[in-house]
């Protein structure tokens, strides 16, 4: 399959800030990749760059082969759903779906058929003639992305599309979503800040940081193989160590880098001598500083020569949760401490 | 807490009281005397005449001064939302960085006292490349300072609570121009705002004495003027007219407040 959407060299500046900086992304047909990262590292900017909302300042978009970064948004051929929904509230839940059709010219007993159509797909046919207000905000979202799909745009841009909503219909709608994305085999581009939300979701997932996509790749790759500090920290509770703390737990370190970054599941604690660690483990002493519950998963911190790590350990009730300031035995697998990168390169 | 406002009741009505008597007898007074004939020694009139009223409506230049300040009023009023309707909506959509002019632009006139504003304007048009003064024109542009912070507020409101910026970028993705998304997604979402703030122009407009006296009260009678010249002739035609002015921003402002009340209505979740 070939590249579909392709974003090169994606320049932005407002006044002397570069709110985008060389942004290049390749996204197949049929494919939903998410841009996920914190706010204000560019992420909405670019969706807006790519529907034509906002200008870019260098580079180009080519969509289908064409280039579009010229073009006004409403010859572009991209749907969007925004994070407050933007319906128009003076028309009917019918209206707002027919609006895209009746701006093309299309007649109305065809207008009706499509409305009827995606009605159906979002599971909204008895709200046809309700207004935006009278939905609640899960369902007026489902109304805005029957709006988009209803014009059949080449690529769908989602701006944060659940941030509004419970985390309940949340989750409902996300399913829903991937459910209707597949379906239509759309190109789609979901924005997120949520390193939850977006692996479940995603073929592909971009973490962007500064206006540059830091790093690209299926979401058990971003989640497991963080390459620099910054996707270690953003993508979940990695314990991120300098060289001499990762040297005080693991006695050595291989390489040249000069930051590493462990996940919190993979060391182990021991309640005492006698548990056998494993043969190519590290044993280190601690003292557990806290101690909270996460539901399946007990959160300890724990000071290990001097240095302070956050290690889970399931809670299947087969071991009672350590008491605070109480020592602990941590072992270590040198093989899961992960090599940063370093910043920008 | 319910307690509190049961005790509180008796206090809080007898002070409303006090306050509406404050504020009604002065107009209750002027509504009698608007009806009486004979008002001398009694506490109350001792015959009572519509005489006062005919009066009034036979008389051309009452009249005349009501229509005066209708179609002044409905014109400035009309002028204001035809630049401002459009300016307030590119500047708060495509120009934010222009709104701090605009804010400091809209208080001005709050900040210039009507005498200072006459005195300054008939300088500056008496004489020339541009003298109007004395005309109407000068007065319909008095007027339209006048109402500017009421109609940029009012269309600025509106614009921001049915977030304007979302909804012009839905409907050009899907498909229509500028234009055409202002008039069938921006238009009738604000209307309702703007229509009241229109209202309001209006009647403050309509109220208007000190600016309009001093620019134009040799040339042109509005209903103000009118009514400040003949309250030296008749007490009792003067309270007539007052009272029939009353009635009539009564109405203006029942009307504002239904439409005010309907468009809250409609915001609601």
């Amino acid at each position: 399959m070939s590249d579909y959407l392709e974003l090169q060299g994606i320049r932005k500046r407002f006044g002397s800030a570069n709110v985008l900086d060389d942004v290049n992304l390749q996204i197949r047909e049929g494919e939903l990749v998410t841009l996920l990262g914190p706010s204000g590292c560019g992420k909405s900017t670019l969706l807006r760059c790519i529907a034509g909302l906002a200008d870019i300042d260098g580079g180009r978009i080519l969509l289908d082969g064409k280039d579009i970064a010229t073009l006004p948004p409403r010859s572009r051929e991209i749907g969007m759903v925004f994070q407050a929904y933007a319906l128009f509230p003076n028309l009917t839940v019918g209206q707002n779906i027919e609006y895209g059709l009746k701006m093309r010219g299309i007649d109305k007993t065809a207008r009706r058929n499509r409305a009827e159509e995606l009605l159906a797909v979002v599971q909204l046919t008895d709200k046809r003639d309700a207004y935006p207000q009278q939905l609640s905000g899960g369902q007026q979202q489902r109304v805005a992305l029957a709006r988009s799909l209803a014009v059949r745009p080449k690529v769908l841009l989602l701006d944060e599309p659940l941030s509004a909503l419970d985390a309940q219909i949340r989750k409902n709608l996300r399913t829903e979503i991937r459910a209707i994305q597949r379906q239509f085999n759309m190109t789609t581009i979901f924005v997120s800040h949520d390193q939850e939300e977006a692996p479940a979701l995603s073929d592909r997932v971009c973490l962007m940081n500064k206006g540059r996509i830091v790093q690209e790749g299926s979401p058990e790759a971003i989640y497991t193989k963080p390459r620099t500090e910054f996707v270690a920290r953003f993508m979940g509770s990695y314990n991120v160590l300098s060289r001499t703390d990762a040297f005080k737990l693991f006695g050595k370190v291989d390489g040249a880098a000069q930051s590493f970054a462990i996940r919190p599941e993979s060391v182990v604690l021991l309640k005492g001598r006698t548990d056998s660690p494993g043969s190519d483990r590290r044993i280190a002493e601690g003292m557990i500083r806290s101690v909270s519950i996460l539901g399946n998963v007990i959160r300890y911190g724990v000071e290990a020569a001097g240095v302070r790590l956050t290690i889970d350990a399931l809670n299947d009730g087969r071991s009672l949760p350590l008491a605070e300031q109480s020592p602990v035995l941590l072992a270590l697998d040198e093989s899961q401490l992960l090599h940063l990168e370093k910043e920008g390169a | 807490m319910d307690a509190t406002t049961r005790r509180a009741g008796p206090a809080h009505r007898a002070l409303l009281l006090l306050l509406m008597v404050y504020l009604l007898l002065p107009l209750l007074a002027t509504c009698i005397y608007a009806f009486a004939r004979e008002w001398q020694t009694t506490l109350l009139p001792e015959s009572w005449t519509l005489e006062w009223f005919r009066g009034m409506f036979r008389d051309l230049r009452f009249l005349e001064s009501l229509w005066t300040s209708l179609y002044l009023c409905l014109i400035a009023v009309a002028i204001s939302l035809l630049v401002m309707l459009p300016a307030v909506f590119v500047i708060t959509t495509y120009m934010p960085r222009l709104e701090s002019l605009m804010k400091g632009i809209v208080v001005l006139p709050y900040a210039v006292p009507g005498v200072v504003a006459a005195v300054g304007l008939i300088r500056a048009y008496s004489s020339g490349p541009l003298n109007i003064s004395g005309t109407a024109y000068i007065l319909l542009g008095a007027y339209f300072v006048v109402v500017l912070p009421y109609m940029y507020q009012g269309i600025r409101n509106s614009l921001l609570t049915v977030s304007a910026g979302p909804l012009l970028s839905a409907a050009e993705l899907l498909g229509a121009s500028r234009m055409r998304a202002f008039a069938t997604v921006i238009l009738p979402n604000i209307w309702p705002g703007v229509l009241v703030s229109a209202l309001l122009s209006f009647s403050v407009l309509f109220g208007e004495f000190v600016l309009t006296n001093m620019l134009v009260g040799g040339q042109i009678q509005t209903i103000q003027v009118y009514l400040y010249r003949r309250m030296g002739e008749s007490g009792h035609l003067a309270s007539a007219i007052a009272i029939t002015y009353f009635a009539f921003i009564l109405i203006l402002s029942a009307l504002l407040m239904k439409l005010g009340q309907k468009v809250n209505g409609g915001m609601k979740r």
